[in-house]
Parts: structure tokens; sequence; C-alpha cells
């Protein structure tokens, strides 16, 4: 599918300059000495204590990113070709509270929530990537090793996390290294990247600043993911807030690129907004989808992979707003032809995880793929000559072998859980799609695959617990 | 007595958002030595108060109640230097900070003016406070309700560390203590012994006034 444009090339372009302006007239802030030493001794220089980014040098950087690298399924399945605008699908992370499996009632999330959610999204088979939320029941030691490695014996598809410091990476990188069976391997074949937040607007706070060198250095693929709020710490304007972000996400793109040149990276715009009226942080539609997609323009204009937000809403439960909010910001990224669609299985403005919601998720993504797919002008596809055929024959296509091969090459799209069978049909049970996506996800979490030998499975428990001293 | 019509233009500067109106009544009560006490309560304050019901409906935006908010702490402060000290009356106080660690403070940005258009006196901390800064500020300042924010799922530490230190130091009962931030939960709250757990800018005020009784 060529990407629907939601700008033309020449606003692309003009919004790229006003990125180099920001950041060149601008600049940037962080209190990390490390960050501040590797942009100057780079080429950019330090003005009232703000460094600013000359073009050529903004320039000269974007370009080592890569524009595609594969992420590895630990599975016989294909692995994820980032960059390449497929368009997967990935767990919401930053969740502290989830709808229960069995009461629907928001919880506090916990650990097993993690487990369970992480399963669900392995057996989902259009979610792509799964992602954390916040264990209440985790000790503040060992956190984030005890996350990555919740998810990675889970599931053997990639995990994402994003990080608030590089405290743990040691033991991170233990639980690479073990898995993968040594560093090396793992940055050849990676299976998780790790995300790190500027602060809106244009600061690089100590830790995440010093994170951005170490996971460069560490040659861990690494998301860059702001969240500016459009009128609190961005711009009231939509385009004007995108600028702002993109010069915050090229800003940490370019700093990895100057510690590791080829560094697999991504951006990760989240352009939101605040409710004006409360002061509630929004995710929701149709500014974040709008924002997504033109932040998605931008990355395809530096041709490097990107992430947005298409699942978030502002709905607590998964209903008809959930519905309808997620698709708009769903659609826009999809048109625009992204590579990671975020915030899969959430509700309010992901705050909340939803067993149920990943399952429609997954439904949504399958819609989604189907839609991106290439439609193939060919001859045979035209099917000129099958029309003279049953027209002349007096039959109909049901005859045809035409129809049989394309029926079996998947020309329509096959519902999961969508329900589009008769009334009377599906009056016996007259189930709501919410209620038969959370017994899916209650049936599908019934059987449990081991993911990892018994021997590495100790293994990790050994690292947890190094991490939680 | 106070003109009334001084009084109206005093609140109605405030609901209009016009700073230089407001500093301008402000002064000529000064001049004209008018009670600045009646002045603020009988006044301005009509004005803010107005603003926060406005707000509360849904009627007026966020960011016109930040610059009502800028505004009415302006003319206090025009009105508080010709007050008798032994006149000055405390609204009740409250002290906000981001926990140690933590650099986000939009949303404690607009807990401070919420605060400060129900009447509340503010002391505003900004981000990345230690834990014995706000300890310590909170005895200054006389406050009686503590808010503390965290964003982090690394820094909502600082928010049991606040508790821990509090008893420790014998001062836990001194005050309420309020919690918020997005990974921050009921849960937590209790867990640490919270008073109470804030989930937006309105449900913060409300918690600190039932507190309060």
């Amino acid at each position: 599918m060529k990407g629907f444009t939601f700008l033309t090339t020449e606003e692309v372009v003009k919004v790229h300059d006003a990125t180099l302006q920001i950041l060149e007239n601008i600049g940037v802030s962080s209190s990390s000495e490390k960050f501040k030493e590797l942009l100057l001794s780079n080429g950019c220089k330090e003005e009232n204590g703000r460094i600013k980014l000359p073009a050529d040098i903004v320039n000269k950087f974007l370009q080592k990113a890569p524009s595609t690298f594969k992420m590895r399924r630990r599975d016989d399945e294909p692995d994820l070709e980032i960059g390449a605008r497929i368009g997967y699908s990935q767990i919401c992370s930053g969740t502290p509270h989830v709808l229960d499996l069995e009461t629907g009632k928001r919880r506090s999330y916990r650990l097993k929530d993690l487990e369970d959610l992480t399963r669900l999204g392995d057996a989902l088979p259009n979610i792509d990537i799964v992602s954390c939320g916040v264990p209440t029941d985790v000790d503040e030691h060992g956190y984030m090793t005890t996350e990555v490695a919740t998810m990675l014996r889970n599931t053997s598809k990639p995990a994402r996390v994003p990080i608030e410091s590089t405290v743990e990476l040691p033991y991170i990188k233990e639980l690479l290294a073990l898995i993968a069976g040594g560093m090396d391997e793992f940055r050849e074949n990676p299976f998780l990247y790790l995300e790190v937040s500027p602060l809106s607007p244009l600061d690089f706070a100590g830790l995440p600043a010093d994170a951005i060198i170490e996971l460069a250095q560490a040659g861990i693929p690494t998301g860059l993911i702001p969240c500016n709020m459009m009128g609190a710490t961005g711009p009231m304007s939509l385009i004007g807030a995108v600028a702002q972000q993109n010069a915050e996400v090229v800003t940490g793109i370019v700093a990895a690129q100057m510690v590791n040149p080829g560094l697999p990276v991504i951006m990760s715009p989240r352009v939101t907004f605040i409710d004006m009226k409360s002061g509630a942080g929004l995710w929701a539609a149709p500014e974040v989808g709008l924002a997504g997609a033109c932040s998605i323009q931008l990355a395809q204009h530096y041709n490097i992979p990107v992430s947005v937000s298409a699942f978030s809403v502002a709905s607590k439960v998964p209903d008809q707003q959930s519905g309808y909010e997620r698709c708009f910001n769903y659609i826009c990224a999809t048109l625009a032809g992204c590579d990671i669609y975020a915030a899969a299985g959430s509700l309010d403005n992901a705050l909340i995880a939803c067993y149920g919601q990943l399952v429609i998720d997954s439904e949504i993504a399958s819609m989604g793929k189907r839609i991106t797919r290439k439609i193939e002008v060919t001859d045979e596809a035209l099917a000129v000559d099958v029309i003279a055929e049953v027209v002349n024959s007096k039959s109909s296509f049901l005859e045809q072998k035409h129809t049989r091969k394309f029926l079996r090459a998947g020309e329509l799209w096959a519902p999961q859980i969508s329900d589009r069978s008769t009334f009377a049909h599906w009056n016996e049970k007259g189930e709501s799609i919410a209620q038969k996506a959370r017994n899916t996800a209650a049936d599908l979490l019934k059987t449990r695959e081991p993911i990892m030998e018994p021997a590495a499975e100790k293994e990790i428990d050994r690292i947890i617990q190094s991490a939680r001293k | 007595m106070i003109d009334q019509a001084m009084l109206d233009a005093a609140a109605a500067s405030i609901v209009e958002q016009d700073k230089d109106k407001a500093e301008q009544v402000a002064r000529e009560a000064v001049e004209k030595g008018l009670d600045p006490l009646a002045m603020i309560s009988d006044g301005f304050t009509v004005g803010i108060t107005r603003v926060g019901d406005l707000f509360d409906r849904g009627e007026l935006f966020l960011p016109e109640l930040i610059i009502c908010s800028e505004i009415m702490k302006g003319v206090t402060e025009i009105l508080n230097a010709s007050i008798p000290a032994e006149d000055k009356k405390a609204g009740a106080k409250v002290l906000i900070a981001t926990v140690e660690g933590d650099v986000h403070d939009i949303g404690k940005g607009i807990v401070v003016s919420l605060f400060n258009a129900h009447g509340f006196e503010v002391l505003d901390l900004g981000r990345d406070v230690p834990t014995m800064k706000i300890i310590e500020k909170a005895e200054e300042f006389g406050a009686q309700v503590i808010g503390t924010s965290a964003l982090l799922t690394s820094t909502m530490e600082g928010q049991k560390k606040l508790e821990e230190a509090l008893r420790k130091e014998g001062l836990r009962d001194k005050y309420k203590t309020i919690v918020g931030g997005a990974p921050v939960t009921e849960r937590w709250a209790k867990r640490i012994g919270a008073d109470a757990y804030a989930e937006d800018a309105n449900d913060g005020v409300k918690k600190a006034f039932a507190l309060l009784q």
C-alpha cells in the first residue's frame, strides 16, 4: 500500500526545517555532563547553558541511523522487520491498573498480570511485541530486571521496555546474554528494545540522558519516546507540538548515533494533550492519531523506523467508545504506514490494561494488516476473462476455479472473534464482543507452554536475585 | 465600609482575567487606605471563587484558571504588604512538591493553581525536592497538608521515604499527606501510610478539604 499522506512533501520539509531551527536556535538542556560532553565533542555548541545543534551535524548523524533492522522471534516464526512499514502491534506499557479478568473491575496491576498479559500476547496471532505495565507488588530493587525476565520467560515474541535509568542495565544485559548466548549474538539478532523519554520541552534529564549513551554503548536497540502535551509541555497547535516532539526525538537519535553509528533506533513520538477542563492527561482520538500520522511522515522522510500510540483511548471499559476512539487513532497510523502500533490492550489514557481489549486489538490489527496489504492489480486479479466466462456460460462465480483460488489465497479477511453469523445463531448466546473477548482471553490463558528450558529458568531466577540485592 | 463598586471591580477583574485592572484596583485600595483584608475576602476572593466554580463546571479552561490564579497571587501580594502583622489570618496551608529524582512538574502546576483558586495558601517547592527539604520547609511554612507527586515508578519511593521520615521525626500526626502522579494508586497510598491518594487536581482539592474537616 502506498502511504496515505496527511502532509505534502513540502509541508514535511517545512516541519523538518522548524525542527532544525528549534535545535540550532533554542537547543536542548541536560543535567548530564556526559550527554553535554558527547554533543559538544561532536560539533554542537553551548550557549547560555543550552546545547545548540547545528543543522549539518543533525543531518549528518540522522543519516547514520539504519532504515531497517530485524527483531528476532525466539521460535520458528519469521523475524520482525522493523522499518519495513509492516505495522506490528505492541502491548501497552506503564499501566498501573488492570481490569480484572474475572470481575471486570479496575484494580492494581500486579506481576501476575504482566505474566498473564505476556502469555496472552504470545497466544494472540496479531500481537507482535510485548511490553510491561507497572506491577505494584514488585520490590523497587530489581524492578526492571524482574519485568524484563518475566516477559522473556513468558513469550518468544520480542519485548520492549521503557526505562528511567540504566541502574539495572548490567542485570538486563546478563539476561539478554543468557538467552541469546552472548551479547554479540544479541546485538546480531536483538529480541528486545528499550525506550528512553526526553522531558518536554527539550530537556534531557540526567538519568535518561546517561541511559541513551549507555544503551548505545551496549548496542541495545533504542527508542526515543518523549510525551509532550499540547498546550502544557508543547504548543497548543498540533503541528507545533509535532515539530517540538520531533526535535526531541531527533536529538536522542543524533546522540545515540554519535556514540554508536548504525545503532538500531526507533522514533517513538507521543504527542498527547490534556483535558483543559480538568488537567487530566489524554491519549485520546483523534489528535493523538493525527499527530502520530504527521510524525510517521517525518520518520519516513528520515528513513528511520517509527512507533506511535495507535491503540490508546480515553474510554474506561472496552465499550463502543473504546472501539471508535482506537479505530480513529489506529487508522491514522495505518494509512500513514507505521512500523509499531503501541498501546494495545489499553484503556483510560494508557493507565488501565485490559485482557479482553488485547484480544480485540489483535482482531483490529489483523484487519489493519488486510487494509495495508498491497492490492495486486494484475490481469489475473482484474479477471476480465473470468467475467466473460461467467456471463457467456450463464453460470455464477461460485463455480469458478478463480474464485476458489483467490478465496484460499486470503482475499477475504478472516475474523478471529468478530461475530458475522446470522441473527438466530448469534442470538443463542447473545454475547457482546467485550464478553466474548474476555472469555477468549480466559480460554487462551488456560493452556501453558513453557518457553524456556528449566536450566535457563533457574539461571534467570539467580539473575533476578542478584538484581534485588 | 468599602464601596460595593470597588469590591465588584475587584471580583470582576479576576473573572475577566484582567491583570492590569486587578493590580490597579488593589493599588487604589491601598492608596485610599481601604481595609486590605476586606478587599481580599469580599472582593478578589469572590472573583477567584467564581473562577473555581466555573472551572469545576467545565466552563473555564485550565490555562484561564492558571492566569486567574496568577493575578490573584499578584493582588494578594500588593494588599498583604499593607496588612498589619497582627491582623494576618492564614488560610489552610498546603505544601506541594515533586519528590526527589523526579523532574516532572506540569501536573503539579495544575494542582497548585487549583488549590490557589480554592483559597488555600500554597507553597510550591518545585521538582526534584529531597525528603528532608520537604519536611524542613513544611515546618517553616506551617503547612497543614503536604502533597507530593511522582511520575516514575523509580521515584515513587520518595513518597514512601517522606512517610518514614515524618514518622521518624515524630511529625507524622502534624500533617495530612496526599500522594499523586500517574503510577501512584490508592493501594500505594495505603501501603506507605499516606492519608489520601488524589487521582487528579480536583480530587486533590476535595481530599484536602475532607482531611482538614
